[in-house]
């Protein structure tokens, strides 16, 4: 398939492909700002663009035999040179085209969702920024220019979360998603730091092939596959960095589906299957990533049983599906992993997508107050909402029952039971409050309803004319339909794109066939969870109350996120105030302040000293002056 | 007793005799003159090389002419500072010259 008559057209494709919505980015900040209809042309067009070229791209190098690798030297220090450029393997071709497709239909929803917006054009600029970091990181051949795109992506999605920049809780919540994934950062750019002093080179390629362990020894390793993954635990809201996913809902919630789909979340997961041969050469980090997964996956669900904003529990369960992909991965299974992370994208955007439906309907992020006003109503977004949160539950024959099931595949061939039994804890909690969520909307309480029609959204929504929202209606449901259809029919390629992905050179893809019992226990527990929230949220004279509202002391804790945010509170005013800043003004006030005024007093006191010499006596100047002259000539002379 | 040293010596006592009179006096009139002396030293040297060493005889005397002109132009100016001190200060000593002491 790569012959030279190709190349071309697939490095044009990939350029083009890359760096339209850049273009589009720089045009309309510098140009077309004032004119949100040309704005929102040029990046829908471009993200268009983009979206043919990843289509083709994958299509034309489906039986891809050799990842290709475009690059030109950027960088050059002494033996070692840094490329910037393109690798296309199977992975990042499969990742461009996940972005596109969703940057596609969340622009294209856009349309609607965000019309008569006074930042129509900024917000459109943004997208085009944020699509461009994100597939230009997909398909970065280095870790260094990967790493580069991927701090592009956390601004990019900081300015989008702190969109409605007068708002301060939205402006706090880019702030705290910008520092906590920095945090993550850090320790990313250390590990890589240390790859490149001992390994000499942060091309991937280089990174996944066997040499690693035969230039670092398997304790170096270790360390710097655990400082890399502090960047996935940074940017896919691991523990402990969980608490900035949920304040990010912030931002407009197009804007959420993007970033819990296709690209900022999903960042660190690739960058989890980018290196993933490289992170599996060290076993015991490996185990400690299996922790982590798990932990994060039961917290976010937990959390997610409790709160009673609609994107909430979307965002929470973006954190439990995070945690199942980094599991699926850490257990061994580079294909469950990545094909959890394409399926997630699709039903995830889905569910963001139709929840910016019903908060655009009821200008409410309140479930409750959608149910009481007549949610179910809405036809389209109602039944691919039901359809997105079957999926994400696990119900067979939907994308997500197959990824799942991988997982859980991967995870049943671990020696120690209990990830697995974490797991299936995980997919129980995930199918009961998806469908508590689906349940409050879809059957309120009788008494409520009653006297809330769905004209009271009409009413209550500001400056939407009649006639005006039905054609917006459906520029947010097109999206919406295509998603569903690809949520229903995604998980019956699990084979082609297994062997797409695995093709010869991995073994460890499969994992599920051994297991005949496991795919009924997982769905079994997916229905139990779903029945459970039936008889809570369900059934006629529910009492809507979940069984863990009903302990006041653990509802608490899990609707304050387990206290973390007044952990990182308390860290903050002790250790970084109390320690850290303390010691560093003092630092600063006594040592260097201290040290140029004691410098400055110095300079004052020599010079009165000196002045004591100054006699003002002629004849001694005259004295000294012979002196000198005498000695001079005496040193010349002899 | 009529040779080069002869001459050196007293060019050089003369000129002693100016420093330490240039140190010691505390008179601005008495340290003029002692500046005078050392001119005069340093006349005498080129007039005592001159009639010793050099093969064109002339030129140690011109010298001895110009140092005659330099002393009484330095006269000129000293004696015009001296009254310009003795104006400020009612006094042509040193000692009462000090304003710029540390």
């Amino acid at each position: 398939m790569t012959s030279s008559w190709f190349q071309d057209p697939t490095l044009l494709a990939a350029m083009l492909g890359a760096l339209l919505p850049f273009v589009s980015f720089v045009l309309i900040m510098v140009f077309t700002r004032p004119y949100p209809k040309v704005s929102a042309a040029i990046s829908v067009a471009s993200i268009s663009v983009s979206l043919v070229c990843a289509i083709f791209l994958l299509s034309s190098h489906w039986h891809l035999e050799h990842p290709i690798q475009y690059a030109g030297k950027w960088l050059i220090s002494g033996e070692m040179y840094i490329p910037f450029g393109f690798l296309l393997d199977e992975l990042s071709l499969l990742m461009l085209t996940i972005v596109a497709v969703i940057s596609f239909l969340v622009q294209v929803y856009s349309l609607g969702y965000m019309a008569g917006d006074p930042g129509f054009a900024r917000y459109y600029a943004f997208q085009s920024l944020f699509a461009w970091a994100m597939m230009t990181m997909s398909i970065a051949p280095t870790m260094l220019q990967f790493y580069i795109f991927w701090e592009l992506v956390g601004l990019a999605s900081y300015l989008l979360i702190g969109f409605y920049y007068e708002k301060f809780s939205a402006s706090e919540a880019g702030k705290k998603a910008f520092v906590m994934t920095r945090a993550g950062d850090i320790a990313f750019f250390l590990g890589l730091l240390l790859v490149l002093l001992n390994f000499g080179n942060l091309n991937v390629l280089d990174m996944n092939s066997v040499d690693v362990t035969a230039r670092m020894s398997p304790g170096l390793i270790t360390l710097s596959a655990l400082l890399v993954f502090g960047g996935v635990i940074g940017k896919s809201a691991q523990f402990p960095l969980i608490t900035w996913l949920p304040d990010a809902m912030e931002g407009p919630t197009p804007v959420s589906a993007l970033l819990h789909s296709a690209t900022m979340v999903a960042a660190g997961v690739y960058m989890f299957a980018r290196i993933f041969p490289f992170y599996s050469n060290s076993a015991s980090a490996m185990a400690v990533f299996l922790a982590i997964g798990t932990i994060t996956m039961l917290l976010a669900s937990t959390m997610a049983m409790v709160t009673r904003d609609i994107k909430q529990v979307w965002a929470y369960s973006t954190v439990s599906q995070l945690g199942f992909m980094v599991m699926g991965l850490a257990a061994g299974s580079y294909f469950a992993g990545v094909f959890h992370l394409t399926t997630h994208a699709g039903f995830k955007a889905l569910l963001f997508l139709c929840s910016g439906v019903f908060i655009h309907e009821y200008e409410t992020n309140d479930m409750f107050e959608m149910g009481r006003q007549g949610g179910r109503g809405l036809k389209i977004p109602m039944v691919c909402m039901t359809i997105a949160a079957a999926a994400l539950s696990g119900i067979p024959f939907l994308s997500g029952y197959f990824s799942k099931e991988a997982i859980m595949g991967a995870l049943a061939n671990m020696h120690n039971p209990i990830w697995l039994v974490a797991g299936l804890l995980g997919a129980f909690l995930t199918a009961y409050y998806s469908f508590r969520l689906i349940f409050i909307i879809l059957f309120p309480s009788k008494i409520e309803k009653v006297h809330h029609a769905e004209h009271g959204g009409h009413a209550s929504g500001h400056g939407h004319d009649a006639h005006h929202h039905a054609g917006l209606y459906w520029v947010m449901a097109w999206p919406l339909i295509i998603l569903a259809t690809v949520t229903v029919v995604l998980g019956f390629f699990q084979t082609p794109l297994e062997n797409f992905l695995v093709g010869g050179h991995h073994g460890s893809g499969h994992g599920g066939g051994h297991h005949a019992w496991l795919p009924w226990v997982a769905v079994g527990l997916a229905v139990s969870g779903i029945g459970l929230a039936f008889l809570e949220f369900g059934r006629k004279g529910a009492s809507q109350v979940g069984f863990v509202e009903r302990v006041e002391p653990v509802r608490a804790l899990f609707a304050e996120r387990w206290y973390m945010d007044h952990f990182y509170r308390l860290f903050l005013d002790y250790v970084i105030y109390g320690i850290f800043s303390n010691l560093f003004t003092r630092n600063d006030r006594r040592v260097i302040d201290g040290g140029i005024d004691g410098i400055c007093r110095a300079t004052v006191g020599g010079g009165w000293l000196l002045s004591f010499l100054q006699s003002g006596m002629l004849q001694y100047n005259l004295m000294v002056m012979f002196a000198v002259l005498a000695l001079v000539a005496l040193y010349f002379f002899f | 007793m009529n040779s080069l040293y002869t001459y050196l010596f007293i060019a050089a006592l003369l000129f002693s005799l100016g420093i330490f009179g240039v140190f010691q006096r505390r008179s601005l009139i008495g340290m003029l003159i002692a500046i005078e002396l050392m001119l005069n030293a340093a006349s005498i040297n080129f007039m005592a090389f001159n009639r010793f060493l050099a093969p064109d005889p002339i030129v140690g005397q011109i010298y001895a002419l110009f140092i005659m002109g330099i002393a009484a132009a330095e006269a000129a100016i000293a004696l015009s500072i001296i009254v310009a001190v003795f104006r400020r200060l009612r006094s042509i000593n040193i000692e009462r010259a000090q304003e710029l002491r540390g």
